[in-house]
């Protein structure tokens, strides 16, 4: 028998491979080149605050891409495993469910490591080219990048074992990832507002994951460097979505 | 019943992580109810915020703010016009939204301020938009300095002026603008070589070609005079 590590490696790499190889990424990494190079042409209009316009405009690109693809595919990788049968040959043999959905996750954060890697060099390139260096803070920007897109991928992957439909998942981790941008404008209104407006705002800022902590490209220079609590965070919320995901799987006849 | 310790389990770390990062997290920014809606602006303002997107959308109303000034007024003298002078009402409305978005922007609020105080002469504004630039980044030197630049400009005394800017130019971040009215007030002044090497710097660096133009045209201007007496150029 092999051990379960393995076995969950083993469907991570495949998950991996499988969205490699999907044509969806090859579509997302032209656009975003595409995009990119578009921003140099706002990169023109800023004139003297051209560097800084092209760093920030690749940052965004390449984050939103990145979500968009990472959504994508979180949301539809168990469903589509469970129309075309396929989930009920992988738990016909000895594979725990816990390293199934663990690989799965595993797998659509590895591409999401890919593209940000593969996107951020060519955006490097991209800035070299017009004559500018590393923007500062741009490793803890990726990061920061790459932070927001595994708990929204995990939360995703969880959202789309309840959901109807890839079009509700990814509805409902937009709406996830909009309040979590709006955490510290949600804490200044619970602070102004009373009452049971006060209430609910209060328990959506201690349940919603605050996304500005983990926004490292927002922050300037020196500042951009995250703290452990973003790490922390990010993984805690990864894992509680994890075992949530883990709860309505375990509910699931196969 | 055994799955529900998983489920405890998952709502206590999702908690957990939420409250950590709310804990931790001390917003730089302005609070929302700062943020004055720029005409049109509401919504691109919402996605800034909603995006997270900040440094971009604050690029973006910086272009806007660039090509607003950059459009002559109408019934204003052409010569006026190309000195930077005119009315532009809405530029410190304008500028201070680009700072409410992102009162990180350095470059953005100092030539906003240097364009109100020098260019058209509402030094009162250049220094509100400072204050308000302080009041997030109070340990920023180059507004200080600007703040006393602008001082001195009320004195009408153009070599202090240039004096006081001087470390602002070497600032990496220095908007070409800040330079070219350096090079201006000094050569005003009387120090031809100190504006020709502000004007070598533009001609090095600028990626505008206006301004590059200006200063090579400016460089050969004073290449044919000949530098006056030190005392000259400091007695005013």
């Amino acid at each position: 028998m092999r051990p379960v590590l393995p076995v969950g490696a083993a469907v991570a790499l495949n998950s991996f491979s499988e969205s490699v190889r999907n044509r969806f990424f090859t579509i997302f990494a032209v656009f975003a080149l595409a995009a990119i190079y578009a921003s140099v042409l706002a990169g023109v209009m800023a004139v003297d605050q051209e560097g800084r316009v092209l760093a920030d405009m690749g940052l965004v690109l390449m984050e939103l891409t990145v979500l968009a693809y990472a959504l994508f595919n979180a949301s539809s990788v168990l469903l589509r495993e469970a129309e075309t049968k396929t989930i009920y040959l992988v738990f016909s043999r000895p594979v725990p469910r816990w390293a199934y959905l663990g690989g799965k996750l595993g797998g659509s954060l590895l591409t999401s490591v890919l593209m940000l890697a593969v996107m951020g060099l060519m955006h490097l390139l991209l800035l070299k080219l017009r004559g500018f260096g590393v923007p500062p803070g741009y490793a803890w920007a990726l990061a920061g990048s790459f932070l927001k897109i595994a708990v929204i991928t995990s939360f995703a992957l969880f959202v789309s074992l309840f959901s109807t439909s890839s079009v509700s998942t990814l509805v409902i981790s937009g709406v996830l990832w909009t309040a979590g941008h709006f955490a510290a404008e949600t804490r200044f209104l619970a602070s102004q507002a009373a009452g049971a407006k006060a209430a609910v705002l209060n328990a959506a800022v201690w349940l919603i994951p605050n996304f500005q902590l983990f926004n490292a490209r927002d922050a300037a220079g020196a500042a951009a460097a995250l703290p452990p609590a973003a790490f922390l965070s990010a993984a805690a919320w990864v894992l509680g979505t994890y075992l949530a995901a883990l709860w309505l799987l375990s509910r699931k006849e196969f | 019943m055994s799955r529900l310790p998983l489920l405890a389990a998952a709502l206590l770390s999702c908690t957990a992580g939420a409250a950590l990062s709310a804990r931790w997290y001390v917003s730089p920014f302005p609070p929302p109810s700062e943020i004055r809606s720029a005409p049109g602006g509401a919504a691109e303002d919402m996605l800034a915020l909603a995006l997270g997107a900040r440094r971009l959308f604050a690029d973006i109303w910086f272009i806007r703010l660039m090509q607003y000034y950059g459009t002559p007024e109408q019934l204003v003298e052409e010569e006026v016009s190309e000195n930077g002078g005119g009315l532009y009402l809405e530029f410190l409305p304008k500028s201070r939204h680009v700072l409410e978005i992102d009162p990180g922007f350095t470059a953005a609020a100092l030539y906003s301020a240097g364009s109100l105080a020098f260019n058209l002469n509402r030094p009162k504004e250049a220094e509100e938009l400072l204050g308000y630039a302080l009041k997030y980044s109070p340990k920023e030197w180059k507004y200080l300095t600007m703040l006393a630049a602008i001082g001195y400009s009320k004195a009408e005394k153009p070599a202090v002026v240039a004096a006081a800017i001087a470390p602002i130019l070497k600032d990496p971040d220095c908007p070409v603008m800040l330079k070219q009215l350096a090079a201006f007030l000094n050569k005003k002044a009387g120090n031809y070589a100190a504006a020709a090497a502000i004007y070598s710097d533009i001609a090095a660096t600028s990626r505008d070609e206006a301004y590059v133009k200006n200063a090579k045209r400016e460089l050969q201007i004073l290449a044919g005079r000949e530098a006056p007496a030190p005392a000259k150029g400091t007695a005013r």
